[in-house]
Formats: C-alpha cells, structure tokens, sequence
C-alpha cells in the first residue's frame, strides 16, 4: 500500500508538471488583448510586456516562475484584473466565500441525500419510493441557476425572508452572513440531494437483495442491524467517493450562483483571467485545481482500500 | 470675450448673493414641477450658516445628524484606482470621488449665471481646488525654455494655475504645487512604466517635455516617418544617411520596419505577407526579437516593391511611372523613426513646475484655450496627483526573465487611498463591495462660493453633495438588480428592453440621449467576397454575396428599415438614427450647441435622404420629417439592383421568371450570442422578406426572399473579420467625443479606424465645395486634415480649417459636407441613435430635469433627498408591506 501511495505521489507530481507546463505555454500563447487603434496605452502595455519577460523563450519564462514559486511561494503579481497586488493574496481573499456557502451546502445536502436514498430503498416500490424518486429525477434534470432564480424571487423578493445577495464582509461564520448565504446554499444543494439520493437508492436496493444480506437476517440480525451494518457498508463503497468529490467541490465555485448571489468567490477567476491574459492568476488557479483534482484521485483510490479491505491497491494478482 | 463674459458673471454672481443675503430666501416649498414627491421628512432648510470670506451668502445647511447614503449596484468594481495606473474606466469613476479637479463644471444659476441662458439650461466652469483663473504664461515660459513652445506660439501654451492653500489629503498631509510636480515625476518614472504616463504627453492635455522624460535611457520608435514630417509631408530617402552598420538614418534616428504593424495603414503588417513575396521574407528575415526591421538600401527597396505590388505593380519602378516621388516615399507611412531617448534632468526637460508654493505652471505642446483649455486640457480632472509619502511605499519592485519590473499598490485599499476629494474611502472588499463617507477635511464641505447652488425651486442656497455616502456593491444579475430596486435596496436600475413598456412612462424614468449612431456596416469588400465565392463549399447556382456591394442594392437597404420600428421592436430605449452623428453630438462646448441642430447638417440628411426642402415651411421642419424608411423606392432600387447584378453577372435568372436564382446571404459578424443579436438577426430578415415582396428577389412561387439574413458563427472579434470582408454587416459606432465631432471624422477617413478600410481609401476620394467664396478640391483626408487643424498644402495654397482658423459654424459647414460624401458610399447606413432609460429611485430627485451632455442631471453634486436613510427604510417598509414592492 505504502510503495503504490508512493508511486502514485510520484506520477501526480509528474501529471502536475505536464499540465502546469501545458497550461503555462498555452496562455501565453493567446495573443494580448487588442488596444483600440493607435491607442498610445498599447506602447506602455508592450513596454510591460517586454519588462515581465513575456518576449523571452517558454523556457526562460518557465524556470523563473517555477523558481520564483518553489523558492519564494511567489506566484507573481495580477497584470490586469487586480493589477499590483500578489495573485496568491487575492486568491486566498476570495476563496473563503466560496468554500463557506459550498461548505454549508454540504453539511446539510450529504446526510439528506443520503437519508432520503435509504429511506426510498427500504420502502422500494411504495408511493415513498416512487415519490422521491420522481422528485430527484425532476429536481436533477433543473440546472442550479433556475433554483436561484425561483428561490431569490420568493424567498428574498416576496417573503423577504433573506437578503437578495452575500453581505458584504468577511464575518463568515457570524449569524448575518449565514443568513445573507442561505439562498445560494439552497440554490446548490437540490442537485447535491438528489444525486446522493439515487445513487444511495440505487447501491442499497442492489445491496438489500444480495444473499449476505438474506445471511445475515437468517443468522438473526434485525432488518435494521443488517442494513446498518452490513448493507449501507458496502454501498458506500460508491457512496464516499462521492462524497469526497463534493468536499474537495467546495474549492471551486460556482459561476453562476456567484454571480446571482454576487458571491466575491474565485468561480469566475479563471475564466476571467484568460480572457484578461492575466497569467499569473490564470497559472495560481490551474496549479491550484490541478493539484487538488490529483490528491482528491489518489485520496479517493486509497479510501477504497478502507471502506472494503477486499480491494487491494496496487496488487498484481 | 470669454473672459469678459466670466466678469459679467462674476458680477451678477456678487449682486445675486447681496439680493439673497437681504432677503434671506429660505422657503419652505415642497414640492417641485416634476410632480414628484419631494415633501420632507427631511433635510435641508434646517440650519443655515453663512461665509465668513465673502459677502454674507445664506447657504441652506443639510441634517448633520442624518446619513443620506447612494446606493448603487454595480456590474464591476476595479481593485485599481490608481491614478496612474487605472485602466479600466470604472475604476477612473471609482476615483473620482476621492480626487478633485483644478476646476469643475457646473450648472449656471442664479449664483454662476450665464448671459442669455436660463438657470440649469447650460453649463459653466469654475475653480475647484484653483483659487482663480488660470493665467497665460506662454511669453515669460518661452523666455525661459523656448524648447517648450513651438517657433511662433505666443499663447495658450503655457498656464499659471493658482492653487487654494487649504488643500490636504485626508490623512493629513497638505497639498501645494510641489505636491503636483512629485506626482509628475513619478507618474513619469520611466522605470515604472506606468500606464497613464502616455496620457501626460499624448493627445489633448500633452505635456512639453513630458515624452523625453517618461522615455529616458530606452529605445523605442516613435512616429511614422511621413507623421513625423507632417502630415502629407515626405522626405526623400536620398537625404537618408547611413550608419557603418549600413542602415538607414535620418536627422539622427533610424528608420525602423515593425513586421507586425502596418503603420498607417492599418493592417497586420508585412508579416501578413510571409511565404507570399521573397520581398517580405527577407524583410522578416531580417527581423529582431521584436518584429523590428533596420532598413538597408536593399530592405527599403524590398519594402518599397512590396507596396508598389499592393498597388498592382511589378515593382517601385513600374508603380513610379505613375505615382512619381510618392512611390518611393510611400513606405513612410508604415515604416517608424526608432531612437533612444537621452537621460534627461526633470527641472529641465518636463513642462511642469511650481512657480511657488500655491501657483503650478503647466506647459502644453499645443495652444489651448477656452473650453479646450479646461477640458481637452484635463484641468477637470485629477491631474495624476497623489500623495508621494504613502505612494513610494506601495512600489514593489519583481525580478522577471528580463530584469526589474515595478507595481505599486498604491489606491488599492482603503489604506493605501488618500483622498483629496469630497469622500474617503471607508471598505473594500475585492469583488464585492466599495464604500466612501464624508471626507472632513475636504475644503468643498465649507467653500461657500463655489460650491454652492441656488435651487431654482425654493430659491434657497445649497451646498453641492447632499449625500454623506456612498456605496457600491456588486450586483451583476440584472434581474436581482431589479427586485434590489424595486425594493429600495438601490437607487437606479437601467431598463431592459422587456421593463420599457411598463415604466417608460413612470415619473422616475430618465432618458439619457447619446451622441453615438449604430449604423449597419455592410461588406463592400468584393475582392474578400469573391475568395469567398470560390471555396469549394460555396454553391454559386444557390447563393450570392457579390450583389451586396452594387450601390443600388446597398441604396435600398438604406430605405428598407423603419428605424423608429427597429427601437421599438428590439432596443427601446434607442432613438432612431439618421446621420453619422447623433442628437446629443456638441460642435459648441462653449455654448453647449448640438450639431444635428446646425442648418448644414441638417441640410446634408435632407439631401441624403431626397427630402423636397421647399415642400417644408423650414429646414428644421424637414429634418424632422425624415424616417429614412421608404419601402416603395426601396422595391425600385432592388430591381435595379437585380439588373446591375445580372449585368455584372452576379447572379443568373436561367429560366427567364426574372427572380434571382441564388440568394444573396448576407452573414453578420458577432462575438456574442445575446438575446439582442438574434433579435437584430431576425428582425432584419422578416423585414427585407417583406420589403422584397413583388422584386426580383423575391420567389413568389416558393413565397420566399431571395435575400436572407444569417449569423456568422462566434467570432472573438467581430470588427476585424468584418473589415476583411469575412463576414458582412454588423450595427457598429463610434464614441469618441461627445463634444468634438470635427475630431471624430477622422474615423471615416483614416484606415486605421475605418471599418470600410479594404474597400474605401479616402485618399482617393475628393470633394469640392466652396470656403469663403473659393471653390476648393481636396481628398477627404486633406479635408479632415485641414478640419482639425493641420495645414494642408494644395498647389500654391495652404488650407487650414481648425479650431483657431475658422469659426464653428463654417467648420460645421464643411464637416456637414463630408457627412454627406461619407454616407454616400452607403458603407455606413445610419440605423439607431444611442441612449439609455433608468428608474431612479424616489429616495432622491435632481435639481433640475434638464439634461445636459457634460453634467447629465448633475449626478451626485445635485441629488437631493426626500428621505434620509432611516427614514427611507421606514417608507420602503411599508410600502412593501402594502404594496410587495415600491411603486414606480
């Protein structure tokens, strides 16, 4: 297990390279935004450009930031979107918006989810089974953003019961921004119940008919004793994985509930810093991501191990 | 004269305030003529103070102990607002409340009156942080540094501004004239390369000196080489020297080829060429890293065959038989004078200087005067100061790949933004939310003369700025925006088209007009459109594009769109369009003049669109008359236009049924998929159906157009492929200024902005019309030339119609000319006139309804208040609670 772990660090810090360097080269081969012609500005902007070393070859530009980075933890200043100041700082400024309304919305979104899946597997083919399965099929083909729409219009707008947008500030755990969050934590969490709500569904009903299952009622367990014990075990084979992606989800944000909310989260960051050609947020943010999409695969492939001892990571036979 | 009318008005000013101050005006009218709610639970009249320098002027105090808070949502909010660093015109805004100007506009009233003028109907400009006029200075500067004024300028170079000696930021420090020149220089450092630095040395408010500085020590092309000479003005490579390196020189710099810039003209430069001509190989061959090519005696001839080719012939010296000295002069216009700049001493170099502590001299390349003293000038604004002490400590400095780069975060935080204006900034949050209060050491708060206003309701006077905050927060849904508005949480919402109909008509609806036209740019590129015929994919017996650039074809489509019908339909809160300016266009900012209001210019629309001026009892009358929408010449012209095409063998008509057998498909060229574009899209294309109705483009048996609309796919741009002739029409405009429209022909004429460039070269085109009784040919960037100032050398006889040359009304005489040829190419078919509709909130109102160009309806300087906050929560409340939202 500790030689495959390795091995795989070691294959993530290479895919890490690749795609960094990738991404590095790409970017800066968009061509600069476009000045107006003859704007005079275009001469200082080239001036800039030549100063940054953004004319020098991929390479040179490459081994500075990589140096600069593991030397210094410098990811280098914004060039346009937040000109000045230390891409590193604004990311870490704007990322706990995100991960407090995701984080809210998952706490509350995984155990419903959750819940509501085993509570329609134990009562396959009633009218329980039937109606949330109708509702999670329904609520599961609505993209997020209509949930923010309906949910601001008459929660905020008709019951005034939540402000329209984030309140401004960066009290993120007091009462009033709870509050001020609770739309878009609604507005994202439908699609989260519902897609842990079928999926545990489905696992436990396939679970529920295996023979262990009719084993372990025989060797005298209660209905309840076998589901916990033993069925819910091994459906969450799939299960946590799922989870484990909705947690490392609460790094990245949503572009369009940010924007309905006016969220100050980093959904738009990424996007704004190609079109910007602002390249040292764009190269934060896809380090950022990259990383923590390859820990979240390699986190997810060890968990198998735990969650089910008969899979075995990285066996030959 | 201007300045006898500014003694008048200082005068009337002093026996306004003396007639005040006996009568002690303070009446309790509430209500004012727009029938809006003004009744006050309220503000103003509640305390009075009076002015301890002047006379004894009565200004009516507002509520101290009352917050009256501006609350906007935002689409953006720029995290800088340095000015000297700031690139995005929101963030110039976000300034804006934390600086101050050398003067302001205001509106006149009864304390600045305007002879002839009603209150509130025009505009006058005063000091702000200036303690007087400015003072011409130009004989005793030219004395000094004549390297500063231009061999015989003697006036409006040079200006002596008198500073006010009570002028601090809000952290204290104190601001005199030395605090202007250190922001000078650092705005200048060349090392810092600061973005705004070339605002310093270009365009209207360019500083002597200021270039040298700001370029020190490095290499760079500068000019054109024909530019540098003068407009028109060539020199002859034989008085080129050569360097030992064996390249081109003249008058000590070189003459520099950039491969990716066309110079002049406009285009991607000879690198678009490469593998095409062995000429413009070597030519990037010969390229350094940065595009630049030294000229050799060989380069310049390959560069020189290059653009002979583009003309169609052989070489130079085939293109010299006709062209003479020019072809070999031509490359001038795109090749570029490369030099460096010398380390240059600040004192010495750069126009501008204290005189003292409280007087700043400022020394402009050109003579300004007047308004384009104040305004082109930039005496209006900020004038890049900052406070040195807290700017130096927010420069950083980074080591890159090619040596030291600097930023700076100065006016980047609330602690880094010193405000020397009426707010200070109190938060910001990234993204997210800006809020500016009441700046207490700003001298506006108790100037009792200049920043006060007599209300032209109550008669009382009023100090400028009721608001004691401001605040910003982003809210970048516009439906979310709107239900904040409807439910008090913000003061303005700018309508969407589906909001028009039912709010157009509220009280608190406010039309801004615009001085931009949208016109329909239609492709007449043909040589583009041909390649495009000749892909292999492009079934010629089923479609055509040819036809769209025969003049009959593109007449009609002039006439084959109800523009009111257009705004009502798909923008409403446009306006139609007729000419190439638009209604709210000035030619007079001295008098706040509208252009399309001139007899010339409204005669040239007259004779554009063929209206009978004798069947009208004025001109103004058939002006007005003009709709630009005749469908029955339109039917006419397209059958005229279906002729031309089968003549030119555009199109086929193989059985004889006189329909047109291929469809002319006109794509447009669009870099988005809004709601807006498909709209246009498809409006256009149910209208020509209709309009072709019983042409021969028109199918009657299969009962369809033989004219479509159709949109391109999502291009980056959709400007460049439409100047290329890839894509065919767009509703396209041009900003520039609102208050100089002579200025903004230059888009029409200059290849560099115009979207016709492939397929139009004004320098071709000539027009004639008579200038104070003589008859005068010129092509039309000879007319703009001389328009703006430039003279331009005909024969024996130099022209010259700028602003200091000829007066307004003959200037628009002639520009009203050039409109007339311009919209006869039928490149650019007027289509919408810009504007915009907002609810603004019952909170506040405006001192005046008038609107005006440069103050609009005075913004936050003229916003009073009906309710203060608390007092507005408690009416939202229970409106809400009545109503489920306030009632506009």
């Amino acid at each position: 297990m500790l030689k495959y772990t390795l091995q795989r660090i070691l294959y993530m810090i290479f895919v890490f390279f690749v795609i960094t360097f990738m991404c590095f080269v790409l970017v800066r081969m968009l061509p600069p935004p476009r000045l107006p012609p003859e704007d005079p500005h275009t001469e200082i902007l080239e001036l800039r450009r030549e100063a940054l070393g953004y004319n020098e070859p991929y390479l040179v530009q490459f081994w500075l930031f990589v140096k600069n980075l593991f030397t210094k933890f410098d990811w280098g200043l914004s060039e346009k979107l937040y000109f000045g100041r230390g891409v590193w700082e604004v990311f870490v400024e704007k990322l706990p918006a995100t991960m407090v309304v995701n984080l809210y919305s998952i706490l509350w979104t995984i155990p419903v989810g959750i819940a509501l899946g085993i509570w329609a597997a134990l009562k396959k083919n009633t009218w329980v089974d039937y109606t949330i399965s109708t509702l999670t099929m329904v609520v599961i083909s609505v993209p997020s953003f209509v949930y923010a729409f309906v949910i601001q219009y008459l929660l905020c707008f008709k019951l005034r019961l939540f402000p329209f947008v984030m309140k401004p500030g960066t009290d993120w755990l007091s009462w009033e921004m709870f509050k001020s969050i609770v739309p878009p934590i609604l507005s994202l969490s439908f699609g989260v119940i519902a897609g842990f709500t079928r999926t545990t569904r489905a696992e436990l009903t396939e679970v529920l008919t295996s023979e262990f299952m009719l084993l372990a009622r025989t060797k005298g367990l209660t209905k309840t004793q076998a589901t916990v014990r033993h069925a819910l075990r091994n459906c969450f084979v799939v299960i946590v994985p799922g989870i484990f992606g909705e947690f490392i989800g609460i790094l990245g944000g949503s572009l369009i509930i940010e924007k309905i909310f006016a969220i100050p989260g980093v959904g738009a960051l990424t996007l704004n810093a190609i079109n910007g050609r602002d390249y040292n947020i764009f190269m934060l943010s896809t380090c950022f991501y990259t990383a923590i999409g390859l820990a979240a695969g390699l986190v997810v492939d060890i968990s198998y191990g735990f969650i089910d001892p008969r899979i075995r990571m990285g066996s030959k036979k | 004269m201007s300045k006898m009318k500014k003694l008048t008005a200082l005068l009337l000013a002093l026996v306004m305030v003396l007639a005040l101050a006996a009568c002690g005006g303070n009446g309790d009218d509430t209500t004012n003529d727009t029938g809006k709610d003004t009744s006050k639970p309220q503000d103003s009249g509640s305390d009075t103070t009076e002015d301890t320098s002047g006379p004894a002027l009565v200004v009516t105090e507002f509520d101290s102990s009352k917050t009256y808070t501006i609350n906007s949502g935002v689409g953006s909010i720029y995290s800088n607002w340095n000015p000297h660093t700031y690139q995005e015109q929101t963030a110039g805004t976000q300034l804006d409340y934390l600086s101050d100007g050398f003067y302001q506009f205001i509106f006149n009233d009864a304390l600045h009156p305007v002879e002839g003028k009603d209150p509130f109907t025009t505009y006058v400009i005063i000091p702000a942080m200036a303690a007087g006029d400015p003072v011409d200075v130009t004989a005793e500067v030219k004395a000094a540094h004549p390297d500063w004024i231009p061999e015989g300028g003697e006036s409006g170079f040079a200006w002596k501004i008198p500073l006010r000696t009570d002028l601090q930021f809000d952290n204290g420090h104190k601001i005199d004239a030395h605090t202007f020149v250190e922001s000078m220089k650092r705005l200048l450092d060349p090392e810092k390369l600061n973005y705004r630095a070339t605002d310093a040395y270009t365009g209207g408010s360019g500083i002597a000196g200021a270039e040298a500085f700001a370029k020190a020590g490095t290499y760079a092309l500068s000019e054109f080489v024909s530019a540098a000479c003068g407009d028109d003005e060539y020199v002859d490579p034989a008085n080129f020297t050569l360097t030992d390196a064996g390249t081109y020189q003249y008058d000590g710099k070189d003459i520099v080829l950039d491969i990716n810039s066309g110079g002049n003209w406009g285009d991607d430069g000879i690198k678009a060429y490469e593998g095409q001509v062995p000429q413009a190989d070597r030519l990037i061959a010969a390229a350094n890293d940065k595009g630049w090519v030294y000229l050799t005696p060989d380069l310049l001839k390959d560069l020189q065959d290059i653009i002979a080719m583009l003309h169609g012939a052989a070489d130079v010296e085939a293109y010299a038989a006709t062209a003479e000295d020019y072809a070999y002069q031509e490359f001038e216009e795109m090749a570029f004078f490369g030099q460096t700049y010398p380390e240059v001493d600040y004192d010495e170099t750069v126009g501008f200087y204290a005189a003292s502590d409280y007087e700043l001299v400022i020394v402009y390349k050109s003579s300004l005067s007047g308004f384009t003293l104040y305004y082109n000038g930039g005496l209006t604004g900020n004038f890049y100061l900052v406070d040195p002490e807290v700017y130096d400590a927010c420069l950083t400095s980074t080591e890159t790949a090619s040596g030291t780069v600097w930023t700076s975060t100065y006016m980047t935080s609330v602690e880094t933004s010193p405000s020397f204006g009426a707010y200070s900034l109190t938060d910001f949050q990234t993204d997210k939310h800006m809020h500016w209060s009441k700046n207490p050491t700003w001298y506006g708060w108790t100037d009792n003369v200049n920043h006060v206003y007599q209300d032209p309701e109550d008669g009382n006077v009023y100090r400028f700025n009721q608001a004691t905050d401001i605040d910003w927060q982003i809210v970048e849904d516009d439906d979310t925006r709107k239900l904040m508005f409807l439910h008090g949480e913000l003061d303005s919402y700018s309508l969407r088209p589906a909001d028009t109909v039912q709010y157009r008509s509220s009280d608190y609806c406010y039309n801004t007009p615009g001085y931009t036209v949208f016109f329909m740019i239609l492709n007449g590129n043909l040589s583009a459109i041909q390649e495009r015929e000749a892909a292999a994919d492009f079934d010629k017996t089923k479609y055509d594009l040819e036809s769209m650039t025969l003049l009959n074809f593109r007449k009609a489509f002039a006439v084959s769109f109800d523009r009111d019908d257009i705004c009502a339909s798909i923008m409403p809160y446009y306006t139609a369009g007729y000419g190439l300016y638009g209604d709210a266009q000035i030619y007079d900012p001295e008098t706040c003049a509208f252009y399309r209001d001139t007899d010339a210019a409204r005669q040239a629309l007259c004779d554009f669109y063929s209206v009978d001026v004798s069947k009208y009892a004025s001109l103004e009358e058939a002006a007005d008359s003009i709709t630009g929408y005749d469908p029955e010449t339109a039917k006419v012209l397209f059958t005229q236009a279906f002729q031309d095409a089968l003549d030119a063998g555009y199109i086929t008509d193989e059985n004889g049924d006189g329909v047109s057998d291929q469809t002319v498909t006109i794509y447009m060229s669009r870099d988005s998929d809004s709601d807006a574009v498909h709209k246009l899209d498809e409006y256009l294309d149910q209208k020509i159906g209709d309009v072709v109705k019983g042409t021969p483009w028109y199918d009657e048996a299969t009962g369809t157009a033989k004219i479509s609309f159709e949109l391109s796919p999502i291009l980056d741009d959709w400007v460049e492929p439409l100047r290329n002739g890839q894509y065919d029409y767009n509703l396209g405009g041009w900003g520039g200024s609102s208050m100089d429209p002579f200025n903004t022909f230059e888009v029409y004429v200059n290849p560099n902005y115009q979207y016709d460039a492939k397929w139009f070269d004004a320098s071709q085109h000539t027009m004639t019309t008579t200038v104070n009784g003589e008859e005068i040919t010129m092509n039309l960037q000879q007319w703009n030339n001389a328009l703006n100032g430039t003279p331009v050398t005909i024969g024996d006889k130099t022209y010259c119609f700028g602003s200091n040359d000829m007066d307004l009304d003959s200037r628009a005489e002639i520009l009203a000319k050039l409109e007339g040829v311009i919209l006869n190419t039928y490149d650019y078919i007027p289509m919408i006139n810009d504007g915009s509709l907002y609810l603004s909130t019952m909170k506040t109102y405006y001192v005046t309804e008038e609107w005006n160009p440069v103050l609009d309806y005075g913004g936050a300087k003229y916003t009073k208040y009906n309710y203060d906050d608390a007092a507005w929560a408690e009416y939202c409340e229970a409106q809400i609670a009545e109503h489920g939202q306030l009632q506009y």
